[in-house]
Parts: C-alpha cells; sequence; structure tokens
C-alpha cells in the first residue's frame, strides 16, 4: 500500500478558514409557514388535480347554460328523449354521442329533428335539453358548496371564537346551546322547515344556516382554548395588545389552517345532504333541478334512456372526489402532523 | 363517571323534549283536523271524534298529554290506513331496516378493517395506494349513485342478484354492500392512519426486539391498540347507515322505515313523520350517549379530558 508508506507532513496541511458569519448564513430564501403550505400543496398531484377539476366545473357551470339555445325548462315533447349528439364527435362509437339510442335507432332522423339542433346530453321526458338542466343543477351544488363554506367561516369561526376568548359564563351558555343543536339531527331539522316552509331551496339553505356551522364551532373553540394559554399571547398580552390585536394577529392567523381543512370537508358533506334530499323528493322541486333530482330522474329510466342519469351522476361523483381530494390535501400541506 | 353519565343522559332527555315540543306545536300550526276534508261528516260526529282524540282539550292540555304519550312510548295514528298506530308501522318496519343495517355495519368493519390493516403493512406500496384511492372514492361517492349503477349492472345487465325487493337472503346482498360502502372507506382510512402511528411506538420496537414473531406483534399489539379508537367513529358511521337506509331501502324497495319515512313525506302523512323522525332522533342521540359513554369506560383519559372542556 503506497499511501500508508507515504510520510504525512505538516506542510501539506493548510488552515481551515473559518468564517463564523458565513455558517450562520442562509442559503436558501426562508418561506413563511403560508408560502410553504402551498409549495406542499403543489407537489401533491391529487390535490391539484381536484382543484384544476374544482375550477373547471365552476367556470363551465356559468358559461355552458348559455351555449345552448334552449332555456332549463323549455318544453317540446316533439324532441323528448333523445339521446345525446355532440358535433364531430359523432364518428367515434364508443363514446354514445351519436343521436343513436341504445337499440341502435338513431332518433335525430326518427323524430324529425332539424339538423341545426344538438342535445350534447340528449334531452329529458319533456324534451327538455338536459344540457342546460345538468349545468343548471351543477349550480345549484355550487351554492350549497359555497353557502355552507360562508356559514362555516362566519356562524361557526364567530360563534366558536366568541365562545373560547371570553370562557367562563359566556362559555358555558354558548356550549349549552350547542349541546342541544349537536344532538339534533339534521335531517329532523329540514323536515320541520318543509313542513313550515316548502320544500326549496330555502329550506334547504335556512336548515344548512342552523346547523351547519357546529363543527367548525367547537374545532374553532378547541385550538383557541389551547392558544389561548401559550406563551406567545400571554407575552403580547404583557405588551398592552387590546384584544382585538389578540385576536387578529395572534389567534385567527394560527387558527386559519384548522379553518380551512375543516370547511373543505363541510363543502363535500353539504354537496352530499342536498343531493340526498333532492333525490328522496324532499330538495329542489321541478321545474328547477338539482344534481340529485336529475340522478333520482334518470335512475328512473335508466335501462332505456342511460344518458339521463349518466351525466348528472358523473358531475357529482367528479365534484365531490375533487373536493375531497382538495381538502385531503389542504390538512396535509397546512397541518403535516395530521397527515393521514 | 356516574356524574358524567347523569349529566349526559339529562342533556340528551333535554334535547329530546326540545325536539318533541317543537314538533307538536309545529302540529298544531298546520292548517286544518285530521277530519276536515270528510265531508260525511255531521257536526256532532266530527265533536265525537275531536273528543275521542283529545282535540278539543285546549292547547296546554293536549301538549301535556302528547309529551304523556310520548314518555310512554306512543306515537300516535297514521293517516295513510284506518286506525293502526305509528308504532306498529315503526316496528313492521323495524325488522328489515334493522337487518340491512347490521349486515352493512358488521360487512364493512370487517372489510374496512382489512383494507386499513393491509395498507399500514403495505405503507407505501400498489396495496396502500390501491386501498386509499377506494376510501377516497368510497367517501366521495354518494350511496345512491352507488347503489343504482349496482342495481344496474348487476342485477339488470348481469342478472346475477334480485333487482328489488325482500323475499330471502339473496335479496339482501346488493343493498347491504351500497350501503357498507361508506362505512368501508371510512374504517379503512382510518385503521391505517391508527395502525401507522402504533407501528411507529416503541413500545412495537420492543416487543420485536424480545424475539416476539411479527404476526404476533401485528396481531396483539398493533391491532388490538388501533382498535380502540374506532369506537369514535362509530357514532357518526351509525348517523350515516340510518341517512343512507333512507335512499337504499327507497331504491331497493326495501319494505323498512326509511321507506316508509319517505313515502309520508310525499304523502304528508304527519303524524307518520313526526313519530319518525322523534323515533330517528331518539336513536341517533342514544347512539352518541352510548358511544360517549363507552369511550369513557375504555379510555378514562377521555373522560377526564371532556370533562374539563
Amino acid at each position: 500500500m503506497s499511501m500508508s508508506e507515504r510520510k504525512l507532513t505538516p506542510d501539506l496541511f493548510r488552515p481551515a478558514n473559518i468564517d463564523t458569519a458565513k455558517g450562520e448564513e442562509i442559503t436558501k430564501p426562508s418561506l413563511s409557514f403560508w408560502q410553504d403550505a402551498i409549495r406542499r400543496l403543489k407537489k401533491n398531484k391529487a390535490a391539484m388535480l381536484g382543484l384544476f377539476a374544482i375550477v373547471f366545473i365552476i367556470v363551465f357551470s356559468l358559461i355552458a347554460p348559455s351555449l345552448s339555445k334552449y332555456g332549463m325548462d323549455d318544453q317540446e315533447l316533439m324532441r323528448a328523449n333523445l339521446p345525446p349528439k355532440i358535433p364531430g364527435l359523432e364518428k367515434i362509437g364508443f363514446l354514445g354521442v351519436n343521436g343513436v339510442d341504445i337499440r341502435g335507432v338513431n332518433q335525430y332522423e326518427m323524430k324529425n329533428v332539424p339538423a341545426e339542433d344538438e342535445f350534447w346530453f340528449g334531452t329529458d321526458v319533456l324534451g327538455r335539453d338536459q344540457w342546460v338542466r345538468v349545468w343548471k343543477g351543477t349550480q345549484i351544488s355550487l351554492y350549497i358548496a359555497f353557502l355552507a363554506a360562508t356559514i362555516d367561516l362566519i356562524v361557526g369561526v364567530v360563534y366558536g371564537g366568541i365562545s373560547a376568548f371570553y370562557g367562563g359564563k359566556v362559555d358555558n351558555a354558548m356550549q349549552r346551546v350547542v349541546e342541544v343543536l349537536y344532538g339534533i339531527p339534521n335531517l329532523v331539522v329540514i323536515i320541520l322547515f318543509i313542513i313550515i316552509l316548502d320544500p326549496g331551496i330555502l329550506s334547504i339553505t335556512l336548515a344548512l344556516v342552523i346547523t351547519g356551522w357546529i363543527g367548525m364551532s367547537r374545532i374553532v373553540r378547541a385550538q383557541i382554548l389551547s392558544l389561548k394559554n401559550r406563551e406567545f399571547v400571554l407575552a403580547s398580552k404583557t405588551l398592552g395588545s387590546t384584544n382585538g390585536r389578540l385576536i387578529s394577529k395572534h389567534l385567527l392567523p394560527n387558527t386559519l389552517g384548522a379553518i380551512i381543512v375543516t370547511s373543505t370537508f363541510t363543502i363535500p358533506g353539504a354537496i352530499f345532504f342536498e343531493a340526498f334530499l333532492s333525490f328522496i323528493g324532499l330538495g329542489i322541486q321541478p321545474p328547477t333541478a338539482s344534481l340529485g333530482a336529475l340522478i333520482a330522474d334518470g335512475f328512473r329510466s335508466l335501462r332505456i334512456y342511460p344518458h339521463l342519469a349518466i351525466y348528472p351522476a358523473s358531475i357529482m361523483c367528479i365534484l365531490m372526489i375533487s373536493f375531497n381530494l382538495l381538502g385531503d390535501g389542504l390538512r396535509d400541506a397546512l397541518d403535516p402532523k395530521m397527515r393521514r | 363517571m356516574l356524574r358524567y353519565i347523569i349529566k349526559r343522559v339529562s342533556a340528551m332527555l333535554l334535547t329530546l323534549l326540545i325536539i318533541a315540543t317543537i314538533t307538536f306545536f309545529l302540529m298544531k300550526l298546520l292548517p286544518g283536523s285530521p277530519f276536515n276534508n270528510q265531508e260525511k261528516l255531521s257536526e256532532s260526529q266530527r265533536y265525537a271524534l275531536n273528543e275521542k282524540y283529545g282535540l278539543n282539550d285546549p292547547v296546554p292540555v293536549q301538549y301535556i298529554n302528547y309529551l304523556g304519550k310520548l314518555a310512554q312510548g306512543d306515537l300516535g295514528y297514521t293517516f295513510q290506513f284506518d286506525g293502526r298506530t305509528v308504532n306498529s308501522l315503526i316496528a313492521n318496519g323495524m325488522g328489515p331496516s334493522a337487518t340491512i343495517g347490521f349486515e352493512a355495519l358488521l360487512f364493512g368493519t370487517l372489510v374496512g378493517l382489512v383494507l386499513g390493516i393491509a395498507a399500514a403493512l403495505k405503507h407505501n406500496t400498489f396495496i396502500d395506494y390501491g386501498a386509499m384511492v377506494m376510501a377516497v372514492f368510497g367517501i366521495a361517492i354518494p350511496s345512491f349513485v352507488f347503489a343504482g349503477l349496482l342495481q344496474y349492472y348487476v342485477g339488470v345487465k348481469l342478472g346475477w342478484l334480485p333487482v328489488a325487493f325482500w323475499n330471502g337472503p339473496e335479496y339482501h346482498i346488493m343493498p347491504a354492500f351500497s350501503l357498507s360502502v361508506g362505512v368501508i372507506a371510512t374504517v379503512a382510512r382510518f385503521m391505517r392512519t391508527e395502525m401507522l402511528e402504533i407501528l411507529g411506538t416503541d413500545y412495537i420496537l420492543m416487543a420485536r426486539s424480545k424475539g416476539i414473531s411479527k404476526q404476533a406483534v401485528i396481531i396483539k399489539h398493533c391491532v388490538r391498540n388501533s382498535m380502540i379508537p374506532i369506537v369514535t367513529i362509530l357514532g357518526p358511521m351509525a348517523i350515516g347507515l340510518i341517512t343512507g337506509s333512507l335512499v337504499i331501502e327507497n331504491i331497493f324497495a326495501i319494505p323498512g322505515i326509511g321507506e316508509q319515512f319517505v313515502k309520508s313525506i310525499n304523502l304528508n302523512d304527519y303524524p307518520v313523520i313526526m313519530g319518525t323522525t322523534l323515533f330517528y332522533s331518539f336513536l341517533i342521540i342514544l347512539i352518541i350517549l352510548v358511544v360517549d359513554i363507552l369511550y369513557g369506560i375504555i379510555d378514562p383519559r377521555i373522560r377526564v379530558a371532556g370533562g374539563k372542556s
């Protein structure tokens, strides 16, 4: 071994140049909590796919109804139960969008539909354009989603926040109310409203307003209770911060992660609740239709006209899966400890 | 512990009282009486009928009587059939509803446990990813969509199972399976998280280093300890099963409580709607109570934490 024979003389060594300042230098730009969370979210492919699908569905539900010249309830029995027909995609057989029904009859030719009339999702029993109805129904689901999130953010956060921040008697009284409301099932509240008012969007909205925020308020309360006693809050208080400053600068920003995650999981729950009610006939009433009502109608003639159920059901599923994926991604990004 | 139970039971009774009170006064607010639309009744006949059902008493007296009957479990009469009580309708529907709910819970929990354990043991392999993708779909896809598709493909196209009705064991498979999808997904996700956490603890490493075989450690230590917190999701799961059974029973035409309930809503049969609503509320509140008490017994830390907050 030539290596071991070699003499190590002192002139082979140089003193290391230790710059203490350099060791302290931060090589990467420091990321704030939110930048870090966004970076983690962007790396999560499933969550980004979900986000993309949600944005796509929102945009489409807004512009799609105006792409058809027919309205939501333009009936014409002459063109009832037409299968879907999309120009350009007609040649591709397996898509089933060439205007031919399951018996192989071209319904458009048989019913003498004018050539310029093309129903992309077909028509229903009364000859209404299913394309318009499906996207209008999606709007209702999205309205419910938006409503549930807003109630969560406004009522839930404020209620839970006040209850935890003031504590003592206030907390005690407010929690008794929550205990009673928590025990009353959603279904009971909606039925009570249906009996006083009528089934429809107003009853569902009111039922959500009354019961929707309870989960959020409990989570916010628990978070603020534990934050309230932490040292940084005490320090801020000692330095003379007002309550308003404590809430806006210390308590809320630290709860925001939990708030966002909770509301993304409230949304699919609310969408399902509305679809479920419409499905059993307690929700949106005709001539308006939500996705749940369209699916219920479609299932009645699933064997003969599968297109009536398939499109609303697919959009419903995509919407629900997307919100769930986004919620999972946000939870992983905002609260790595809760990772599942 | 006893104080905790007493506190919870009294809160439960208060909730039920509030629901019953709201229910009663809503019924009173509704226009008309059950005998208004029967034109042939003379004034005295109507009076006699009202007297029989106690409708001539002042409202506070009726309220007290209603609560008294409720305390004895009497929910009143249905409008749909002559002289039948709401109790008998619920009792008739109870059999199929309970059977299908129990089957779904049992099947769902078993499959969910197996999936969750497999996913945790084969962490970050395709088994794990496959199980979790299935779980996301199971949670996200509404049970009525799933039931409809199942009915169409397995029942109609393949013809393997009867499409609907309730005439024997083979009629249970599709409804119970559609109802159990949510349970499978919830249990699988929950079990996976718990298992992963416990697999990383020191006492598992300790048990392994003492020479206990891998299977014994997994079964005796991991699985048993992961199962404890599963009690917490039983409550929400039971509520999900009850809500789910409403649609599933309708899709598969099963003569259960849920089907009767939806039928009554469409027929405006208020006593049945109210009676079933109260019954469901009672059931849900009872389940939540039992789960909470059970959890307090299994894991005393929860009780202490719950008592403080």
